[in-house]
């Protein structure tokens, strides 16, 4: 037995290769618009996606849906979703951390597949998340990958690759808080569609709260109200609203026994800004709607 | 001898005196006949023959002693006597002048003092005398008054006050004799116990300053009327303390001290005094301050957060910082002042106007801006009240502090419910009414309304036309209306009744809705609610109807268990809460306020005002059906009711407002908003403008503006006037309205947010900032005002010049930054993980690895990019002094150099040539060099890409400290920039501390990893008032190097030059581990100021 297989013995854990990983349950998405059967149409279409959208709105649990929902489309027999792999993508990514590079291994050197060789190989989605962190000179790699060629070179080793039938490239970006410097390539953005990804309304938003942290119904319209009232402060003291996934958070702590006012300046009002300012005032905002 | 002997005897001795004087010395010894025998009346006459010999006119002091002599007499021995004589004969020999006052005064003095004490008292008057004839005048002056003064003073005491005015007269008879002459009067009003203190303190005022003295006599028991009575003699005895320690700062220090003692309570006068004689010991001032700042602390704190205040105080004074607690005291202290904060139960609006404002903008989502009441009413749109909260639309308004509460957070839960209630009225719509428009509980019957009492009007004969008003018909049946809110209160015969009653409901409305959205606010809404139905007037006293209309505000707080109404009554009352509960519901809107209104209005009208003795029933409060009942509507069939008794109606007024609901006028409003809309159609043309007959109208009629507002005048110039004020306040936009606010506001000063529109206002943008005072080791709060401008702007021509003549110089620094400028992209090799595998290496770790040497395995290699990231703000000294022609400053230092050896032929040789010499060019000022060297400096940050920003600071007085903006950081190059480094010109002075100060808060609000503050100067920092006085440098440098360490805190690196040679002494001691450089040879300037850049910014 080897060093990694007692480990995983051991402790409660697994370790998958990333493209082995899938969506086995359905995960909890709201529909807000047409953002599902445009996605649907797209992956058979094979046009790659860019979902834009603030923070925490849920374009990570849209793709993980999509990717769960996809199999069902498809008519695969399997329970399994289409695979899903997912790069978060920060300022020293590098064209060799997506495509893959060679290790020194005993005397010789090996290759090793980065996750979007790997995509391409299994026919997974591909998810960037944060595509505009990634430097632009590492953008630009994934070109010819979004076109009708959807090739990959791979330069080291004098390769190219030809992505599988199933593989789909989707980034995700957030143009709120990005500077001028961080946006993205004309020639990057326009080789995908874009669905847009708004804050719910106060009746969404309540029901998605309710269901991910199951507290009441009235718990879950005030978080919503509060929401709705930070987010008019966007711009003004904040660089973005408050996100669907803090008030989940605050929901989930509410759940657990906090009270509520405790528990929104944790996950909502801290969480949001270090301005005092602008906390004292959000914070003001959250004892006028909870009562204790 | 018989007196008829004496008196011829000595009469004809006297013959060459004075005519009258044979006859008082017959009155005299008439006078004295029996009392004393017959030798000793010879030796009394025999003195005054011998007293009237004595010298040239002291026959006028014999006159006197015969007259005096029978009163004296009866008071003294015939020894005594005799001695009274030998004094005045002895003052004689002085002036008999003054002889003669003494002997007059003589029988009234011993009325107050003991015949022993004759020799001290004419002692006193001798004293004054010099010789001189004001110095006589003066002791025959002080003879004459003495009685008086004797009356209210020891003897003892008069001779303290000779001891003054014989101090004075050093300076100014005049002044002595006012001040003896007034004496008299000042001590007589005085208490008894006062007069003692009263005097000391007068010495004491005179030892410091004699010019207080005549200000103290004239003020002093003026002023002393404030202070209680019992706490005087402690109040004067601690000033006389206070005098003798600091000179001649006590005098106003007390004359101010007792300014503010009148304004606190008599009461509280021991408790102050007390405390501030308890600290005369360590600070004289200190304890004066105290008392000069307790009006102002008193109205903020209670006695005992004032005792707390006080202490920390003391505290400052007991580390021995003696001038820390002055300015404690004198609260310029930050210190002082947060403790005050901290201590005070009043919050006040600037301390929270900021955070209220974004509160409001998140409930309401939109751009509101929260401001003071009291700029509303300088405004003169029609609001009043400058302690009530109230919107306009655009900006909530608040009072100015809130002081309600003993705590401070009940205070501020106080404005939290105004500002609550106030957004409620944006938030949910209560200047959105619409005509003709249906509400989700009730159909609107504005129109059959309107037709109703077009016919109405129009079936009225003429003279009840005619009574009625002729603008209110007009408006009526025309229809021809500015507002919606307009149209639908022309519905309504009474417009005071059906204004009041639509505040009401719609307050209601949105009370209802705040409580409903807002759970945590409720409790305080309730509370707010509850206190102001407590409150109310006494509704018996008013007329039936506006006790109904009292009775539905009631309600309205939640609180119908305070409402009485007749007992016969009572169904009319119901009907009305119901209409009014129908509000309270879930979604009511605007437009079911008004139809409510309108009902009520029905209602109300079929009750007659009359007084309440004029009903016949018994007053009561509402039973638990009543206030328990369902919102409905009133229904159509009124048959059923009550019949309404009758009488003689007195006048109607609307219930007052809530404090925390504050002015309600939304037909202002909806006019401010179709204005403004009006204005922003006229620049795309939409929109058919209003006209000025139309505006006219709806002011004359409004209610929510009351005749007695305008100015006294005609109605028609101050209607104009007020709607010049509306139109001109609809252009304001409410961010720009806030602006002005912010500056305002305490600690962070600006909120920066005036980028976008810089381009429209030349207007001075105000900072405030603390400076700091080295000698109390505390900040002087907000102490100095510095005023942003843009600079002015001249001509391009001024930069190409300069780039004309230095172009080589230009070229060269460009050339070198430019090689400053970062490779994107750097290799970094010997990596434990990274992007490739670096061959050398690798090969020389297997090699390794064989050999067994066994190295760690840094075989990779990767590419970073790297950024330049640097932000610097230059700042130019722009005082008066940089005028100043280098030549000159040349010479200053360089005179011995030029040395012509005493030949004068060579000296007019070379003025001659340097007279050539300046006619071609001009001479160069320092300004002149730091232009040309900021232009160099432009020319090579434009090739290197930094963001920059050009200031230059100048001003006089801490009040207003320029602040011009040549180009900010975030401003792009352009010609305008070009056109303002022509116009940098010496302006007054250079108080450093603030422009640092002001500087930094740019770079801080700039976003970059390196900030340098660079500032260019020519001498030392100073200012009016920038140090104790005019020669001291010690403040002014200490308070530069406090703003520089500052601006270390926050991670900005300042950088000191100046072409002041003398600066390295001052210099060293501001800068201590901060960069500086003088620069020697003022002209190397703009040479060095690129070369200094470039070290500063390498890394």
């Amino acid at each position: 037995m080897t060093t990694a297989d007692q480990i995983k013995e051991q402790a409660n854990f697994q370790q998958l290769a990333v493209e082995d990983f899938r969506i086995t349950e359905e995960p909890y998405y709201l529909p807000i618009a047409d953002e599902v059967e445009l996605f649907l149409s797209a992956y058979e279409q094979k046009v790659p996606v860019l979902l834009k959208g603030p923070t925490g709105v849920g374009k990570t649990r849209f793709i993980e849906y999509m990717s769960w929902r996809l199999h069902q489309h498809l008519g695969e027999p399997s329970q399994e979703g289409v695979p899903l792999i997912t790069v978060a993508c920060h300022e020293d990514l590098t064209a060799s951390d997506l495509v893959g590079r060679y290790l020194l291994e005993g005397d010789d050197t090996r290759w090793i597949d980065g996750p979007v060789s790997r995509a391409i190989k299994v026919g997974a989605i591909c998810y960037l998340d944060e595509v505009v962190e990634a430097r632009k000179d590492t953008t630009v790699l994934i070109h010819p990958l979004t076109d009708y060629r959807r090739l990959l070179p791979v330069e080291k080793r004098g390769e190219l690759l030809e992505a599988a039938d199933g593989f789909l490239l989707v980034m995700s970006y957030n143009p709120g808080y990005q500077s001028a410097l961080k946006d993205l390539k004309h020639s990057t953005r326009q080789r995908f569609i874009a669905i847009e990804f708004g804050y719910p309304d106060r009746d969404q938003e309540a029901a998605i709260i309710e269901n991910e942290s199951e507290v009441d119904h009235e718990i879950a319209m005030d978080l919503a109200k509060l929401a709705e009232k930070v987010r008019n402060l966007k711009e003004h003291g904040l660089g973005e609203g408050v996100s669907t996934r803090l008030l989940v958070y605050a929901g989930k702590l509410i759940h657990q026994g906090i009270a509520p006012r405790r528990a929104c300046q944790v996950a909502v009002v801290w969480a949001l800004t270090d301005d005092l300012e602008v906390q004292r005032s959000i914070e003001e905002v959250v004892t006028s709607i909870f009562e204790e | 001898m018989t007196t008829a002997e004496l008196q011829e005897r000595y009469a004809n001795e006297l013959k060459g005196f004075g005519a009258s004087l044979p006859d008082d010395l017959a009155a005299g010894l008439a006078g004295l006949e029996s009392t004393l025998d017959e030798s000793q009346l010879d030796r009394w006459a025999k003195g005054g023959v011998d007293l009237a010999n004595h010298s040239l006119r002291s026959w006028e002091a014999a006159a006197e002693y015969y007259r005096a002599s029978p009163q004296v007499a009866a008071k003294l021995s015939f020894e005594e006597l005799e001695h009274w004589l030998s004094l005045a004969t002895g003052l004689a020999t002085e002036s008999s002048l003054m002889a003669a006052a003494f002997l007059k005064a003589t029988p009234d003095a011993l009325d107050q003092i003991e015949t022993t004490d004759l020799d001290a008292w004419s002692q006193q008057g001798g004293r004054l005398c010099r010789g001189n004839w004001k110095s006589i005048a003066l002791a025959g002056l002080y003879f004459q008054h003495s009685p008086r003064l004797l009356d209210s003073l020891s003897l003892a005491s008069v001779g303290r006050l000779v001891d003054i005015i014989d101090q004075l007269t050093e300076r100014s008879y005049e002044l002595a004799n006012s001040v003896l002459e007034g004496a008299g009067d000042i001590f007589e009003n005085l208490a008894p116990e006062d007069r003692e203190p009263f005097l000391a303190f007068a010495r004491a005022v005179t030892r410091a300053s004699w010019a207080d003295t005549r200000l103290y006599f004239e003020r002093g028991p003026k002023l002393l009327e404030g202070v209680a009575e019992e706490e005087r003699a402690n109040f004067l005895d601690l000033a006389s303390r206070v005098t003798m320690d600091v000179g001649r700062q006590g005098f106003p220090l007390f004359a101010d001290a007792a300014q503010s003692l009148t304004q606190v309570d008599t009461e509280d006068h021991g408790e102050l005094l007390a405390f501030a004689t308890s600290i005369a010991p360590g600070s004289s001032t200190a304890s004066m301050e105290y008392l000069k700042s307790a009006p102002f602390v008193r109205s903020r704190l209670t006695p005992e957060q004032m005792g707390r205040w006080a202490a920390a105080g003391v505290e400052v004074l007991n580390q021995g910082n003696a001038e820390g607690a002055e300015a404690y005291f004198r609260l310029e202290s930050t210190r002082a002042e947060e403790m005050l904060r901290a201590l005070s139960a009043r919050v006040e609006l600037p301390a929270v106007s900021q955070m209220l404002r974004l509160y409001a903008k998140a409930l309401s989502g939109e751009q509101v801006a929260v401001l003071s009441s009291e700029e509303l009413v300088d405004r003169n749109i029609g609001w009043m009240s400058e302690s009530s909260a109230t919107t306009e639309g655009t900006t909530i308004y608040l009072p100015p502090f809130v002081s309600s509460f003993p705590e401070q957070d009940s205070n501020f839960q106080v404005y939290k419910v105004f500002t609550t209630h106030q957004t409620g009225r944006l938030e949910f719509g209560s200047f959105a009414y619409q005509w003709n428009s249906d509400g989700p509980y009730t159909s609107t019957t504005v129109v059959d309304r309107e037709e109703q009492r077009a016919v109405a009007l129009a079936e009225r004969t003429d003279e009840e036309i005619a009574a009625a008003e002729a603008a209110e018909a007009a408006a009526a049946t025309e229809s021809v209306t500015t507002t919606e809110m307009q149209r639908f209160f022309n519905l309504f015969g009474d417009r005071l009744l059906i204004s009041g009653l639509f505040t009401i409901v719609e307050d209601t409305r949105v009370d209802a809705f705040v409580s409903r959205e807002y759970g945590g606010i409720r409790a305080w809404l309730a509370r707010l609610q509850s206190l102001e139905a407590d409150r109310r007037p006494e509704v018996r006293a008013m007329g039936l109807r506006q006790a109904f209309v009292e009775n539905l505000l009631r309600a309205s707080l939640g609180r119908p268990d305070t409402i009485r109404w007749p007992e016969t009554l009572q169904d009319t009352l119901a009907k009305a809460l119901a209409a009014l509960k129908v509000v309270e519901q879930t979604g009511a809107s605007v437009q079911d306020s008004a139809e409510v209104s309108a009902s009520l209005y029905d209602i109300a009208m079929r009750i007659p005002n009359i007084p309440q003795d004029a009903v016949d029933a018994e007053w009561l409060p509402p039973d638990e059906e009543m206030i328990s009942i369902a919102p409905d509507m009133p229904g159509g069939g009124e048959g059923g009711d009550a019949p309404m008794p009758s009488g003689e109606e007195i006048g109607f007024e609307n219930p007052e407002q809530p404090e925390f609901r504050g002015d309600f006028k939304p037909e202002l409003v909806q006019l401010l908003m179709k204005l403004k809309d009006q204005q922003a159609g006229q620049q795309d043309g939409t929109a058919s403008p209003l006209t000025k007959e139309q505006l006219m109208e709806l002011l004359e009629n409004s209610v929510e503006i009351t005749i007695s507002e305008w100015a006294e005048g005609d109605l028609a110039s101050s209607l104009g006037m007020f709607l010049d004020n509306l139109e001109k306040d609809a252009a304001t936009p409410a961010s720009e309205k806030s602006n002005e606010g912010e500056g305002e506001t305490g600690d962070d000063p600006g909120g920066g947010d005036g980028a976008d529109d810089e381009e429209l206002k030349v207007e001075v943008d105000w900072f405030y900032y603390d400076e700091w005072d080295f000698r109390a080791s505390d900040y002087r709060p907000r102490w100095c005002r510095v005023g942003e401008r843009p600079g002015e702007e001249g001509d391009t021509e001024y930069y190409e010049d300069i780039l004309r003549k230095h172009h080589g110089l230009v070229m060269e620094t460009r050339k070198q930054f430019e090689l400053m400028r970062p490779e994107s992209f750097k290799k970094m090799r010997r990596l434990e993980d990274g992007h490739e595998i670096d061959l050398d290496e690798a090969i020389a770790f297997h090699v390794d690895k064989k050999a067994g040497v066994g190295p760690l395995a840094r075989v990779y290699s990767r590419r970073n990019k790297i950024e330049r990231d640097v932000a610097v703000a230059f700042l130019l000294d722009m005082s008066a002094s940089t005028d100043e022609e280098i030549e000159k400053q040349r010479q200053k230092y360089e005179e011995e150099e030029e040395d012509f050896q005493g030949d004068p032929s060579k000296y007019f040789q070379w003025l001659a040539q340097r007279r050539a010499k300046q006619a071609i060019e001009p001479p160069k000022r320092i300004i002149d060099l730091e232009k040309e060297s900021t232009v160099l400096v432009v020319e090579a940050l434009e090739a290197i890409g930094d963001a920059y920003g050009i200031y230059g600071f100048s001003g006089y007085g801490r009040d207003n400290v320029e602040f011009h903006v040549i180009k900010d950081l975030d401003e792009e190059f352009n010609d305008r920039v070009r056109k303002r480094i022509d116009k940098i010109d010496p302006v007054r002075s250079t108080r450093m501390g603030p422009a640092i100060r002001h500087a930094i808060h740019k770079l801080d609000e700039y976003d970059a990893k390196v900030k340098i503050l660079i500032m260019v100067s020519d001498g030392r920092p100073q200012d009016h008032g920038y140090g104790r006085d005019r020669t001291e440098k010690e403040y002014a440098v200490h308070d530069t190097k406090q703003a520089l360490n500052e601006a270390k805190r926050i991670g900005v690196t300042p950088f000191l030059i100046t072409v002041d040679k003398e600066g390295h002494d001052y210099l060293k001691q501001m800068c201590d581990d901060i960069g500086y450089e003088v620069v020697d040879n003022i002209e190397s300037l703009p040479r060095r100021l690129p070369t200094l850049y470039r070290h500063l910014a390498a890394d």
